[in-house]
């Protein structure tokens, strides 16, 4: 039973997956049909698990509370404004002033807020780079670093003079030159794994799915 | 069919062979790894996690199943089978989260399946994989409480990130977790080589499953990579050659 329910997920996946593949690659109607219908059906299928995400989540913070595990009134404040935000959501649509409200004031300054800290937290970590990793590349990277910063940034004075042309003509050249020939070095790298990475899981030796 | 579907469906069959025959080879021509000092320091950590009672926690991004970033999620969802199993006997096994809702069911039946291979299906929880928050902002702000309620001590990131993955190796560094981060965007690389402890450039985001041992046809997968990408710079190199000569139009 266990040997015959795993054949048979790994069928269905191989299948789909080769299905897909092959539309992309020779041009026959119904095998480009079929591929954009699979591709329908996952769109919709990955709008259900995220309801069933938004469920677990909830599932996550309710046994917070109901335990009372540490942290367990940031859970209580997390289920208390999901619900709410459902609620108002549900019986008024996403366009209802005060659901606009909530996301113009609270969602956005918030994320706005997480990407300035971002800032902070990578100049303490160009610091830290050199208190654990004195090596040549680390040395490399913080040098480059601060050149691009320098030539990229206004300068508060002496911005048309010799120096500030050079550094940013310095700076153009090693993002134009040296940082797209090593993007490209690692994007080659990237795409050769994904390649492996969805040939593995074709072959059913990956099986995200279970068995 | 046109010229380039057909290259690109025969560099499909040319990756599919070079995976199936340095599979069937590896037995007779063990693979030989370079060091990664990221992935080398991980077993230890896991080990000294699993005797404190510490948690494990693997994070799979924030990209989606049907996006083109899913790639490096699911290299993730093999490396976390592994840590599965290892950490299976611990008081506090391994926690998977992510961004995505389909991931996070991927995540959970990956867990079930590798606890089953363990022979200790009563680990499993449901919420052991588990969906963080549904935008790339809203998952990393539920971190730093998530880190540190589960007292992590390996904190993984083995997925897709933008910006917010460099918040996220952050957190974990504020937690004195060791940190181990590899996505598959260019610049969030850039982000993780500053922040996180033990970065993972380029494929090595691709490559934990084959350092881990998850299956053979991982580490025939990074044979078949170094194969082709040998072809591919001889080709790049070639046509250079060839048009710095003016020989190709």
């Amino acid at each position: 039973m266990k040997l015959g329910s795993y054949v048979v997920w790994a069928a269905v996946a191989t299948g789909t997956g080769i299905l897909v593949l092959l539309g992309y690659f020779i041009e026959v109607d119904l095998l480009i049909r079929v591929r954009l219908l699979l591709i329908q059906w996952a769109v919709l299928l990955a709008a259900a698990a995220l309801l069933l995400g938004l469920f677990n989540l909830l599932a996550v913070h309710w046994s917070k509370v109901s335990m009372q595990d540490d942290g367990w009134p940031y859970s209580a404040l997390l289920i208390l404004f999901f619900l709410v935000t459902l609620v108002l959501g549900l019986l008024f649509g996403p366009d209802y002033e005060v659901v606009l409200l909530l996301f113009r004031y609270v969602q956005v300054p918030i994320e706005a807020s997480l990407l300035a800290l971002l800032a902070v937290s990578l100049t303490l970590a160009g610091f830290r780079i050199f208190a654990q990793r004195r090596d040549l590349l680390s040395v490399t990277f913080m040098g480059v670093s601060l050149l691009v910063l320098i030539g990229t940034a206004p300068w508060p004075f002496a911005g048309d003079s010799v120096l500030a042309l050079a550094v940013s003509d310095i700076r153009a050249w090693v993002t134009q030159v040296w940082a797209s020939a090593g993007a490209r070095g690692i994007l080659l790298g990237v795409a050769l794994g994904a390649i492996t990475t969805g040939l593995r899981v074709l072959l059913a030796s990956d099986r995200p799915y279970g068995d | 069919m046109t010229g380039l579907d057909l290259l690109g469906l025969a560099a499909l069959v040319l990756f599919l062979v070079s995976m199936l025959f340095y599979a069937s080879a590896g037995r007779r021509w063990p693979v030989v790894f370079r060091p990664l000092a990221g992935l080398d320091a991980l077993g230890e950590a896991i080990e000294r996690a699993v005797e404190d009672g510490k948690r494990v926690h693997l994070s799979l991004g924030t990209g989606s199943v049907i996006g083109s970033d899913s790639a490096p999620a699911l290299a993730g969802l093999a490396t976390l089978s592994k840590i599965a199993a290892i950490t299976s006997m611990s008081d506090k096994p391994v926690v998977a989260t992510t961004g995505d809702g389909a991931m996070a069911l991927l995540a959970q039946d990956t867990l079930r399946t590798a606890y089953d291979a363990a022979g200790a299906r009563g680990r499993y929880e449901p919420t052991s994989g588990r969906l963080l928050g549904p935008s790339p902002f809203s998952y990393v702000a539920t971190l730093p409480t998530m880190l540190d309620t589960e007292d992590v001590a390996v904190h993984l990131m083995v997925g897709s990130f933008g910006v917010e993955g460099g918040l996220a190796a952050d957190f974990g560094e504020r937690q004195n977790a060791l940190v181990l981060a590899g996505t598959d965007d260019v610049q969030s690389q850039a982000l993780l080589y500053a922040i996180a402890e033990h970065p993972l450039i380029g494929e090595e985001v691709f490559a934990t499953g084959a350092y881990l041992d998850v299956s053979r046809l991982h580490r025939a997968s990074l044979r078949a990579q170094d194969a082709i990408r040998f072809l591919l710079v001889v080709g790049i190199l070639g046509g250079t050659l060839l048009m710095t000569l003016g020989l190709w139009p």
